[in-house]
Parts: structure tokens; sequence; C-alpha cells
């Protein structure tokens, strides 16, 4: 390898990211209203957090459900910091969040070796359950602290928004989990997630993978956390409940575990679902948020079961795509426009607005049922993987190291 | 048993000095509750050995390669490589002290490819940081080039280079079971554990299977030890044999003195001969 | 011991309420257990946590409101019947009012019907959510199943009214009457002298005494009487906690039959040892997961009815989510597949949160939970009950 060539790129790569951050936030902040610069911002925080959550869940198989507690950690260290801190402190206020990231990924990290030892003894939903209630555990001490304000919250100053750092921030993020793929250090991790028992046969040291797994996957979800913190200037226990977690855990499965592109796919699309319905302004009757609600999901359960019947559990192929776009909305405006006759159902309307996450909720449901493996399944996007899947053609084992 | 090894080992007369043995079980055993699955046994593999492993189902050979590569302790005895204890250390600590195996009921990593799968293999050997890797140094590229070349040249041992990038989930079972001594191998142990290595292959197959196996040994200088329940394939290979019976060792010596062991018949035919 | 344990963490302890702490406690525990079930069996037979489970509870406890809404206690029609009540006393003065005639009969119907609308909308989710994702990846089937109880929780929020008066309570149940044992009477001086000012309040009565004086002793009795019930040792609970607790009884005792004695429960016993092959044997395992959820959803459904009605619990559509999550973690403490460790683990932990609260935590009081799961696990990795099979290799 030339190294003089690989500095060059390298250095060139560094560059164009952290001046397209800074490209995009000068962008965002001339151009767009200011909840929509908000949304760039939050779709930032939860590509990191998807990804890292990734790296735990997908890539080294530990089933980690409690995310939100890394990500709380790092917004309280940096909320702390600053309300006690800064005015001593001789930074000025970007430096002063830079530091804060710092610190927020550091105190992340330690939790996540706190979890992580307890993956070493134990498995799947013993483990889920342990990394689920380690977040109640410390949202509950939090909510009993006054000096972090309990559960009125957190208010300090400055706020500093950084919505560069924080899209450098989930750059990092997405590099370093591909570049873990693309070496063979990542082929570690995937072992331990393929076959415990195996790896270790082959010299895995399987504590120092999975704790090194957590403790990196925290320290990205701690800065995340204390990029939200310096944000809004205010923070509080209930930002991150289980729920944040469940959504987090969601981007990873749907995006397909262990393919990174496919978290930043889900990160963007799931965090996009409920937005975009705010800027749509329809109503919709009751009739026909019944008819695609059932139409939905009973259209594709029951073409899953026929398929499961007639072809067995793994079948796929390119009839089941197209009876999915076609059927699901006929199926759903077809039952939509039936309850229509009924006055009571057609007269009763909803916003939109006011139906995001049942959308979310059906999304979640229809995607699951027609692909389990999630959207990308174990594959990075590439354009050679789009073509094969909509030719339908079975997809070959790709290389993940090239 | 074990003094009738240690004469044997003797005899070798032209070494000047009595090489140390390799790998060296002294009353090895394990309790699972109330069964004794593996009770004092003792033998002692010389470098350079193609060692059988036999036994009726259920013998407790399987769990004799697992007290050797740590992945149960043993309640008793000691096991010593290469003079050094090594009973109760962890799987990944053996490995590293140059153990490593194949699996009985098949153990690959389902998902990678064959290449990735061997790659793993070699990680172990590893020189390079986790930092460089997650900064994607030149080093560390440089390491996953050359770990590629070697699991290359290993899968080409196994003769399974066509195959390289399907992934192991997808293979036949007979290619499974190649590609996992391929694994193995790429850890560069020195010792080799099969467990049973040609279990559900066609006689052709096999054929292929023992010439790999005396590859391994005479060019790569591995020493082996396997488990087998084909008679023909065993002593058509093996050099030394020892025979378990429900946890205890009832024979050890070569293949000619193995076949006409009458306790030997007895625990394989179920009735005294 | 006391005095001790007040200067090490600052908290004076009050021996004689314990006795009624952990009553409490059994009394939440034994809900706790009977949502615990409904996991346990689930993921015993399917090894999916069903998430959803926290959802049918919610929806069990809006059948049981709006079925004593049809029955005639709706808000409305108490607040009608008061009114009248009203006026019948304003034109007799000697009126006593008295609340609509409360008839057990209707909590039976109540929490049958609870059960069965449970037991449905447990089959019809199992059908169209979970059984197509049967083969696939237990991570998919836990994506399926927080889908299916965000559905539930937001499509709820749209329809059910939102923290409706918990009239349950009050109208429907005629067991409010409390029962109290005392166990230790309050120290004898304190009784004296509740005695004596009750002698003193009569015998100021009969003389005659002026109005200021009565009020002065009557106050003072009073005070004393607070006193007596303070520093004695008794268990109080409402009739209604009884009836609770025994009906649980009586549930748990019928799954223990359904489960051990019947053809179903073999079945279903059968398909949790090993599902593949008890369907390779001929058991219909449609029919086994289609029943598991059908009673695990059942005694949700009588969970959720008991505790709105006997404990007045104020209801809104998000609130399945954490008595959900807490019988989650009693069924993975108990060993999660293992029935009796369900209900082990929820009385344990219906016990722990009522003795936080006693020594002065109730803050922790949901956070206690988890840390006695992480305790357990680390020293028994498959729960109390459960067996951590170490994997053969
Ligand atoms: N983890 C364990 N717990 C309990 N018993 C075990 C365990 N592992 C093995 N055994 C028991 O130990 C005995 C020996 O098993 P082992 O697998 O070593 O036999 P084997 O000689 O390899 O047989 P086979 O030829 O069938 O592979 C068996 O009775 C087995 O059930
Ligand atoms: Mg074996």
């Amino acid at each position: 390898m030339n190294l003089g060539k690989f500095f060059a790129v390298r250095g060139f790569s560094v560059a164009v990211a952290i001046l397209g951050c800074l490209a995009l936030d000068y962008a965002a902040q001339t151009y767009l209203q200011d909840y929509i610069v908000r949304l760039v911002f939050l779709a930032g925080i939860y590509i990191t957090l998807a990804v890292s959550l990734n790296l735990i869940n997908g890539i080294t198989g530990q089933f980690s459900i409690g995310h939100a507690a890394f990500y709380m950690v790092g917004a309280y260290t940096g909320g702390t910091l600053t309300k006690f801190f800064y005015d001593a402190s001789p930074l000025g206020a970007v430096a002063w969040l830079i530091a804060m990231i710092l610190a927020g990924a550091a105190l992340a990290g330690v939790a996540g070796l706190l979890v992580g030892l307890p993956s070493l003894r134990l498995r799947g939903d013993y483990l889920a359950i342990v990394t689920l209630g380690f977040g109640e555990i410390i949202r509950i001490i939090v909510i009993n602290q006054p000096e972090l304000g309990g559960s009125s919250g957190l208010g300090f100053a400055p706020k500093v928004q950084g919505l560069w750092l924080v899209w450098l921030l989930a750059v990092i993020c997405v590099a370093v989990c591909r570049n873990l793929l693309k070496t063979s250090h990542g082929l570690a991790f995937l072992a331990v997630r393929e076959d415990e028992v195996a790896a270790q046969a082959m010299g895995i040291n399987l504590t120092k993978t999975k704790v090194t797994a957590f403790v990196i996957g925290a320290a990205f979800a701690g800065a995340a956390g204390a990029l939200l913190a310096m944000n809004e200037g205010y923070i509080n226990p209930d930002l991150f409940k289980m729920d944040v977690s469940f959504l987090i855990l969601t981007m990873v499965v749907l995006g397909g575990a262990g393919s990174i592109t496919g978290s930043v796919l889900a990160a963007l699309t799931l965090f996009a679902i409920p937005e975009l319905p705010r800027l749509l302004k329809i109503d919709v009757s009751l009739a026909y948020l019944i008819g695609l609600t059932a139409g939905a999901i009973g259209f594709v359960s029951l073409l899953r079961h026929h398929q499961q019947r007639y072809h067995g559990p793994k079948a796929k192929g390119r009839m089941i795509t197209v009876a999915t776009v076609v059927g699901v909305p006929l199926a759903g405006l077809g039952l939509g426009w039936l309850l229509h006759t009924f006055t009571y159902l057609s007269d009763q309307t909803y916003e939109l607005n006011n139906l995001r996450y049942v959308i979310l909720a059906v999304t979640l449901i229809v995607v699951m049922l027609l692909r389990p493996e999630g959207v990308m399944g174990h594959h990075e996007f590439s354009w050679k993987w789009v073509q094969k899947v909509l030719t339908g053609r079975k997809p070959v084992a790709e290389e993940s190291i090239s | 048993m074990s003094e009738h090894l240690d004469l044997s080992q003797v005899n070798v007369d032209e070494l000047p000095v009595v090489p140390n043995p390799l790998l060296k079980l002294e009353g090895a055993t394990i309790q699972f509750g109330g069964l004794i699955a593996v009770n004092q046994v003792s033998f002692e593999i010389m470098p350079g050995d193609l060692f059988g492993l036999i036994g009726p189902n259920g013998a407790g050979k399987t769990t004799c390669f697992n007290l050797i590569t740590g992945v149960y302790k043993p309640t008793g005895g000691s096991i010593k490589f290469e003079g050094n204890e090594i009973a109760g250390f962890n799987p990944s600590k053996i490995a590293r002290a140059g153990i490593c195996r194949t699996f009985q009921n098949i153990r690959l990593f389902g998902a990678l490819s064959a290449l990735e799968n061997v790659m793993v293999g070699g990680y172990l050997r590893h020189k390079t940081s986790l930092l460089s890797g997650l900064a994607l140094w030149p080093s560390a590229i440089r390491e996953t080039e050359e770990l590629k070349e070697q699991a290359m040249q290993l899968l080409e041992v196994v003769n399974l280079t066509d195959v390289a990038h399907a992934r192991a989930r997808d293979l036949p079972y007979g290619k499974q079971r190649r590609l996992e001594i391929a694994r193995a191998m790429a850890t560069n142990p020195r010792l080799i554990l099969l467990d049973e290595p040609a279990a559900g292959m066609n006689p052709q197959e096999k054929e292929e299977l023992k010439e790999v196996v005396l590859r391994i040994r005479d060019e790569f200088g591995k020493t082996v030890l396997l488990i087998e329940h084909d008679m023909k394939f065993v002593m058509g290979l093996c050099e030394k044999i020892v025979v378990l019976d429900h946890g205890e060792e009832i024979a050890a010596g070569p293949p000619s003195e193995i076949r006409s062991n009458p306790k030997v018949i007895e625990a394989y035919l179920g009735e005294p001969v | 011991m006391d005095a001790l344990f007040y200067t090490l963490v600052g908290i004076d302890l009050n021996w004689s309420s314990l006795p009624q702490q952990l009553v409490n406690g059994l009394v939440v525990g034994s809900i706790y257990a009977l949502i615990a079930l409904g996991y346990t069996m689930v993921y015993g037979v399917l090894r999916l946590i069903n998430f959803a489970h926290g959802e049918v509870f919610m929806l069990g406890a809006y059948t049981a409101l709006l079925s004593s809404w049809v029955m005639g206690f709706s808000p409305d029609a108490i607040r009608k019947f008061y009114e009248s009540e009203a006026a019948k006393k304003l034109a007799d003065p000697s009126y006593v009012e008295r609340s609509i005639p409360a008839d057990p009969f209707n909590l039976v119907i109540m929490i049958l019907l609870a059960m069965a609308v449970c037991a449905v909308i447990g089959a019809v989710i199992e059908f169209f959510a979970y059984r197509p994702m049967r083969n696939q990846s237990r991570t998919a089937a836990l994506i399926t199943a927080i889908g299916v109880s965000l559905l539930l929780q937001y499509a709820g929020s749209l329809f059910l009214p939102a923290s409706p008066p918990p009239s349950v309570a009050m109208e429907v149940n005629p067991y409010q009457t409390n029962v109290s044992v005392t166990l230790v009477p309050a120290p004898k001086e304190i009784r004296d002298k509740f005695d004596d000012s009750v002698s003193a309040l009569e015998a100021a009565k009969e003389s005659g005494a002026d109005a200021e004086t009565i009020g002065d002793l009557e106050r003072k009795k009073n005070d004393l009487e607070g006193q007596v019930a303070a520093t004695a040792t008794a268990i109080t609970m409402t009739q209604g906690k009884i009836v609770m607790l025994l009906t649980v009884l009586v549930l748990m005792a019928a799954l223990r039959f359904l489960v051990l004695k019947t053809p179903a429960g073999r079945s279903m016993r059968a398909a949790s040892h090993d599902f593949d092959s008890a369907s390779l044997m001929g058991i219909n395992v449609n029919r086994v997961v289609t029943f598991t959820f059908m009673l695990g959803s059942a005694l949700a459904g009588a969970g959720a009815m008991m505790l709105v009605t006997f404990e007045g619990t104020s209801m809104q559509p998000f609130f399945g989510m954490a008595p959900g999550v807490k019988a989650f973690v009693a069924a993975v403490l108990g060993g999660i597949g293992n029935i009796p460790g369900a209900v082990l683990g929820g009385i344990l932990m219906g016990l722990a949160e009522t003795l936080v609260t006693w020594l002065g935590f109730s803050n922790y009081k949901d956070a206690v939970a988890f840390v006695i799961l992480f305790i357990v696990l680390m020293f028994r990795p498959g729960g109390l009950l459960g067996s951590s099979k170490v994997e053969k290799v």
C-alpha cells in the first residue's frame, strides 16, 4: 500500500466530512425553519443512536434493549457539568460543547462497561431485561435527585446548538462501525454473535469483545446525549423512557441487524414517519383509519400465512413484493370504502397529525411481517443489492470484507 | 494402562533423549451430577503423533475434548500441554496456547463466508490493535490482507477455494466439516483435535479427508488427535489409539493391538467374547 | 437494633405497620403474578416476549369499566342518581342517602366479560401478528410485539376515554367495608387513657356540661383513638381485597388443574418442552399456541378487572405498560417459562415494593424490582426456579 496516497485520501475524506457538516449546518440555519433545523439535528442524533446500538446488538449479537440509558447518562453528564461548572471554566461555548461530548461519552462508556459485564453470564432475553432495567434504575435515581432537577428536569445555560457536530458524530459513528467490519477485527465481533463457543475455541476473548462492543456503543450514545442536552438547554427524565429505547431498537431491527446502512435508513425513516404527518394537513375518517390499519396488517398477515403453508417458512420471491405493493393499498382502501358506508364511522375524523404513532406502529408490524430479517437483512446498501432485490433473485452471499 | 504407553514411548531407541509429551492427561475426570462422563483417563501424545480416540456412543470422547479445550473444567486430574498445566483454563487461552479443535455438531459462523470463517481462525495471531482497525489504519488493512491470503491457502488445502465466498450456512455437510478443519488450522495450533471429521461423508470424501489429515500432519507438522466411529478410517490412519467406554479408558496401543483386544470387542459388541 | 438502623440510614422503622404492608404486598403481588403467568406461558411455548401483554391488560381494565357503565354505573347515571337522592334528602331530612344497590352478580359478569374479551384479543393478536413470525428470528418477533403494543396504546388513546373517573370501585363494588384484625393491641397506658377519655366524655354529656367542654373532651378522645390505632399492630383491609385474593387463588388452582390434568394442558407442556418435536408427534401446535394466548390473556383480564374494582386504580390507555413490565420482570425473576416461578416472582415483587415503601424509600419503589432481578440473576442466571441450562457442546 502506498502510504503517501493513503494519507492523502484519508486527509481529503476527513476534510470533506468536516466541511460537509459545517456546510449542512450553515445551510440549515440560513434556509430552513427552526423546527425543521431541529428535525435535522435529531435525525443526526438518531442515526448515531441506531448505529451504535447496532454495534452491540446486530454486530456483536448482544441483545441489549436499553440503549436510552447510555443516552441519558451522556445527557445528564453534559447538563450537570454545564450547570455547575460552565461559568467557572475558561472555555468558549463550542470548546465547552466538545468537552461535554467527550465527558458524556466517557461516562456513558463506563456505564457500558457496567452493563457489559453481566453479558458474560446472561444470554438473550435475560440480558435484554437487565439492560432495560439498568435504564429504569438510572432514570428513577435521577428522578429522586433534587440536585439533578428531579422529575421536573434540569435547566442550564448556555444552549449551544452544534448541528455540524451532531452530524460529524453520526459520520464518525458510521465510519467506525464500517471500518470495524472492513478489517479482520470486526470478524471477532461477528464470530461472537454467530457462535460464542466456537469463537472462544478460536482464541477470541469473549469478555473483551463483548465489553468492548458495549463500551464503544454506549460511548457514542453518551456523546449523542450530551449534544442533545446542550442543544436544548433543558433535559428531564421523561426524554429517556423505555419507549426511546424501543424506538432505537426498532431502528436497528427494521434496518436489518448487522447492517449499518440499514440502521441509518431505518433511523431516518422511523424518525420521519411521525414527523411527516405534521406537515400534511389531512383528515382521515374513522372508517379509513380502521380500514387501512386492519387491511394492511390483515392482508400481509394472511399473505404470510398462505405462503408459509404452501411454500415453507423461508419462502421469498418477487410475487410477494408485487402482491404486497398492490394488495396492501387495495385491501386497506377497499375495507375503508366499505366501512365508509356506515355514517358513524365516516362522520368521525382525525387529523393525520394525531395518528402519527398509529402509522408508525402499523408500518412496524407490516415491515416485520414482510421482511423479518429487516429491510437490509445482513447486507449493506449497494446498487448491486438493489438490483437483486428488484429482480427478485436470491441474494448471493456477499463479502462484507473487501 | 498409562505404564504400558510409557514403555512403548521409551522403546524409541534411536532418539538420544526421550521427547517430552505434547499433551499429557493424568487421571482426568469430570462428573455431571451423578454421571461420571470421563473417569480417570490418562494418556500422552507425542509431537507429530496421529492419535485416535475411539469408543462406543456416549463413551465420553467429546467430553474428553471439552476437557482438553477448556469448555468444561475437570473435576479431577491434570492436563498438561507442553509441560504446563492447562486444566480449567478458559477456552480462548487454551486456543492461544496452541490447541484448536473442530466440533462434532458443526459450529461454523453461519452467516459469514467460508473465507471469513477461516480468517477468524487467524484472528488470535493479530498484532494490530483494535484502535487501528476502528481507524482503518494501513497496518490493519495490511494485516487483514495477510489473513485473507493465509485463509485462501488453507481453503486450498481442504479443497474449498471454489466456495470461498459462499455463506458457511449454505455449504453442504461434507464441505462444512472440511471448513471447520481449515478454520482450526488457521489458528496455527501445535495440536489439532478433530471430533468425528468423517461423520456423514461418503467413501470417496473419506478418502480425500484422509489425505487432508495426513497432509496436516506431514506437511504442516501438526500433531493430530481425532475421534472417529469409522473403524476402517481410524485403523488406516492413526498410529496410536486410546479406547474409552463409559468414561473409562479400556485399552491403548497401536491399531493392530486394539483390533484384537477382547475388551474393545466387548465394549463395541456388548458381550464378552 | 432500630436505633442502630436509625443511626445507619436515618430511618425510623415503624414495626407496627409491617404486617399491614406485607398484606398489601401480597395483594399487589398476586396481581403481578396473574399478569406474569401470561408472559411466562407464552414464553414457555414460543420463546417470545409478548410485549403486548400489558396492553391486553389495559384493554381488560377498560372492558371492565365499560361493562360497568353498560350495567347502569356510568358516570352520568351515577351523577343523576345522586342528584335525585339529594332532592329527596332536601324534601325529607330524615332520608338516608344510599348508593345504587351493588350486586356481587355484577362483579361476576364483569370479570367474565373482561376475561373473555381479553382471551379473544390475545388470540387475534397471535393469529395476525405472531403466527407469521413463528419461524423467524426472535428479535423480529419481539419488534412485532412492540409494534402491536404501540398500536394498541395509540389506537386506544383515540377511542378510549382518557382517564375516566374510577367510578367502578366506588359504585359497583359492594365489598367496601374494612375488616380489621388486631395482632398486637396498643400499649396498655394508651388504651387506659383512651377508656378514661371515653368515660369522661360520657360523664360530661350526662352531667350536661357546656358545649365547649364536651368539644374539648371529644377532641381529646379522637386524638387518643388515633394513637391507639397507630400503636396497635393490626391488619386492615377491605372485604374486596379478601375477595380478590381468594379469586386469584381460585384462578391459579384452575390453571394448575388445566395445565397438569387436562389433555390441552398436556399438549401445552409438551409444546413448551420441545415445540418442534411436539408438532411432529401430532400435537396441533397452532391450537396449543392459541389456547396459551387465550389463557394468559384471560388471566390478565381478570387481574385488570380486580385491580380497577377492588383497588380503584384509575386508568388511561398507556397504563398497561408499567404493570406489564413489572410482571415481565417477575416472570424473569421466577425463571421465565416456569409457571410456579411466575407466581413466586410476582408475589416477591409485590412484597419487595411494599417493603421498600415501608422502609421509607417509596420513591424507589419502581426500581427495586430491577435491583432484585440483577441480584438474583447474578447468582442464578436462569431465575429462581428456572434451570440455567448449560449448553452441551
Ligand atoms: N454438559 C453435560 N451435562 C450432562 N451430561 C453430559 C454433558 N455433556 C456430556 N454429557 C454426558 O456425558 C456422556 C458422554 O458424552 P460424550 O458426548 O462425551 O460422548 P461421546 O463419546 O462423544 O459419544 P458420541 O460418539 O455419541 O459422540 C453422555 O452420557 C452425555 O450425555
Ligand atoms: Mg461425541
